[in-house]
């Protein structure tokens, strides 16, 4: 069965450093010092893994818990996420993803006895979460947080939602958590309108493909567990949670599952938070979870990810890309590719190449995209000789074939993200499309190119090619 | 983004900010994240906003 230790285990096989690191050297995490670790790499331009062999929990002591973050900060690692080679890492990734996207694989209910998260089993005060190496991430966050996924199930329709949210600690068995207006949100809100708590069910380390699942982008009332097997390629098995029996369904193969209520009308200050722009977002007043019990396996690995980072931006691109590929190829055939860059945190920018044959589709592709996904808030359309994935090339295309009084377009007043640190509305933003394509109407400059038949006959390999020469191995002057 | 409001917390006087709609002008203990100090927004030696 699918799970976070088996992909581990898979790049300890392979043995690259640029994939996964250990750190076998106690660290705290409550005290920045995992992000620290993750920065110093981040700065060094590296991106693996990190296993932090020696976590403390929050107690300060050895933590019975290793902890694992950065898993996502590769497409190449993404791709292996979901069976495919690491060439297949841009476009082919993210065609993958829609491809699974559109089915569905039921889930598995097994017994509690086969659930390798119910090894061991706290329930009532014993659900402490002090004993967990929880991180805190940036400078202002005020504590440690969880951030994987909690799941949530509709009142009416039955279908579970499992999202990325943030979720403060504040104490024993009490958790904030932030939502904004999404699917969970709409699920809390309506337990709450019915004066009910909300069960919640965080997962805390699994498969990394389950958590690519989780960001599927369906409309609300298809069910999760359906969509994350789909994604993974295998049935998501499920046992009934502690707390509400089959009522509420867990993942059996997950390394730790947190229950809990939130409560109703029950609201805390939480946050500052360092969020995906990178930037925090406000102290609020949200809902609070009280825990009810804690399952894990018995040497579980406690799962994060750096917020505001690669990991985060890369995770939130991939499944929008394939998704939004497809539904300007359903009006527009000759679209070559879609990208989500890194440079727009995984959302905020969108880069198309399309095969334009006729004016007007660069911004039909534009909308598309704009309409698919409402984080997008600048969309730039380029010729297909242009590579989506080549940021220099994309740019390349807006100095050469753009002239911003006839090619750029500004759409006010479009619902925006709320984290947006640019935004001057709370709600609404504004929009703008680039059309970095040539226009087919009137005669353009072609691209400069050293021609096909020379460069297929020159071999690099053939050439003599070497290093600079050192004045002791240089030719002699004429002199 | 939301509206926000800039707090200097008056026991570390560390600076972070609160979501406006949310939290100004109401009777919520602000948490300065530097140092957990629980605070009304009155008490805070300059608020920016």
């Amino acid at each position: 069965m699918a799970s976070l230790r088996e992909f581990l285990n898979r790049l300890e096989e392979e043995g690259n450093p640029e994939d996964l690191c250990h750190v076998t050297e106690p660290v705290d995490p409550a005290d920045f010092e995992v992000t620290a670790v993750l920065q110093h790499l981040e700065n060094a331009g590296r991106y693996p893994a990190v296993w932090f062999d020696r976590p403390k929990n929050l107690w300060g002591q050895p933590s019975a818990f290793s902890l694992v973050s950065n898993l996502f900060a590769s497409r190449e690692r993404c791709a292996l996420a979901l069976g495919l080679e690491r060439k297949d890492k841009n476009l082919p990734l993210s065609l993958e993803y829609a491809r699974r996207e559109e089915r569905m694989i039921p889930p598995t209910v097994i017994a509690p006895a086969e659930a390798p998260v119910k090894q061991v089993i706290r329930r009532g005060e014993e659900a402490d979460l002090r004993i967990f190496p929880i991180v805190r991430h940036h400078e202002m966050d005020p504590a440690p947080y969880v951030d994987m996924t909690p799941f949530m199930k509709d009142p009416d329709s039955g279908s579970y939602n499992g999202a990325f949210l943030r979720m403060m600690y504040k104490g024993p068995r009490r958790l904030g958590l932030h939502m904004s207006p999404r699917h969970n949100w709409q699920i809390a809100r309506k337990y709450e309108e019915r004066g009910m708590p909300t069960p919640v069910v965080v997962v805390v380390g699994h498969h990394p493909a389950f958590y690519l699942g989780c960001l599927n982008v369906s409309p609300f009332g298809v069910d999760d567990y359906h969509k994350v097997g789909a994604i993974m390629g295998e049935s998501v098995r499920l046992v009934p949670s502690e707390t509400w029996g089959e009522a509420i369904m867990v993942p059996a193969d997950a390394e730790i599952v947190i229950e809990g209520q939130i409560l109703p009308g029950e609201r805390d200050v939480e946050g500052p938070f360092g969020e995906f722009p990178g930037t925090y977002g406000p102290q609020r007043v949200r809902w609070v979870v009280e825990v009810t019990a804690i399952t894990h396996r018995r040497d579980a690995i406690y799962q994060d990810v750096f917020v505001g980072h690669r990991g985060n931006w890369i995770m939130g691109a991939i499944p929008k890309e394939g998704s939004i590929y497809n539904r300007i190829k359903g009006v527009i055939p000759t679209v070559k590719g879609v990208h989500l860059p890194l440079s727009g945190v995984g959302r905020f920018h969108c880069y198309i190449s399309i095969d334009k044959k006729v004016d007007g589709e660069s911004k039909q592709a534009a909308f598309i995209a704009m309409g698919e996904c409402d984080f997008i808030k600048h969309v730039i359309v380029v010729d297909g000789d242009v590579d989506p994935f080549n940021e220099e090339q994309v740019w390349w295309s807006v100095a050469t074939r753009v002239q911003a009084d006839q090619d750029v377009d500004v759409i006010k007043n479009v619902k925006g993200n709320t984290l947006d640190p640019s935004q001057t509305d709370d709600i609404m933003t504004a929009k703008m499309i680039i059309d970095a394509t040539k226009p087919v109407r009137r005669p353009f400059a072609a691209r400069i190119r050293v021609p096909d038949r020379v460069m297929q006959r020159i071999d690099l390999a053939q050439v003599g090619l070497t290093g600079p020469r050192s004045k002791q191995t240089a030719p002699a002057s004429a002199e | 983004m939301a509206t926000i409001f800039w707090v200097t917390c008056p026991r570390c006087g560390g600076k972070f900010y609160c979501h406006t709609q949310d939290l100004r002008h109401t009777d919520w203990k602000l948490l300065c994240p530097f140092c957990q100090h629980r605070f009304h927004q009155d008490e805070s030696p300059q608020i920016v906003e």
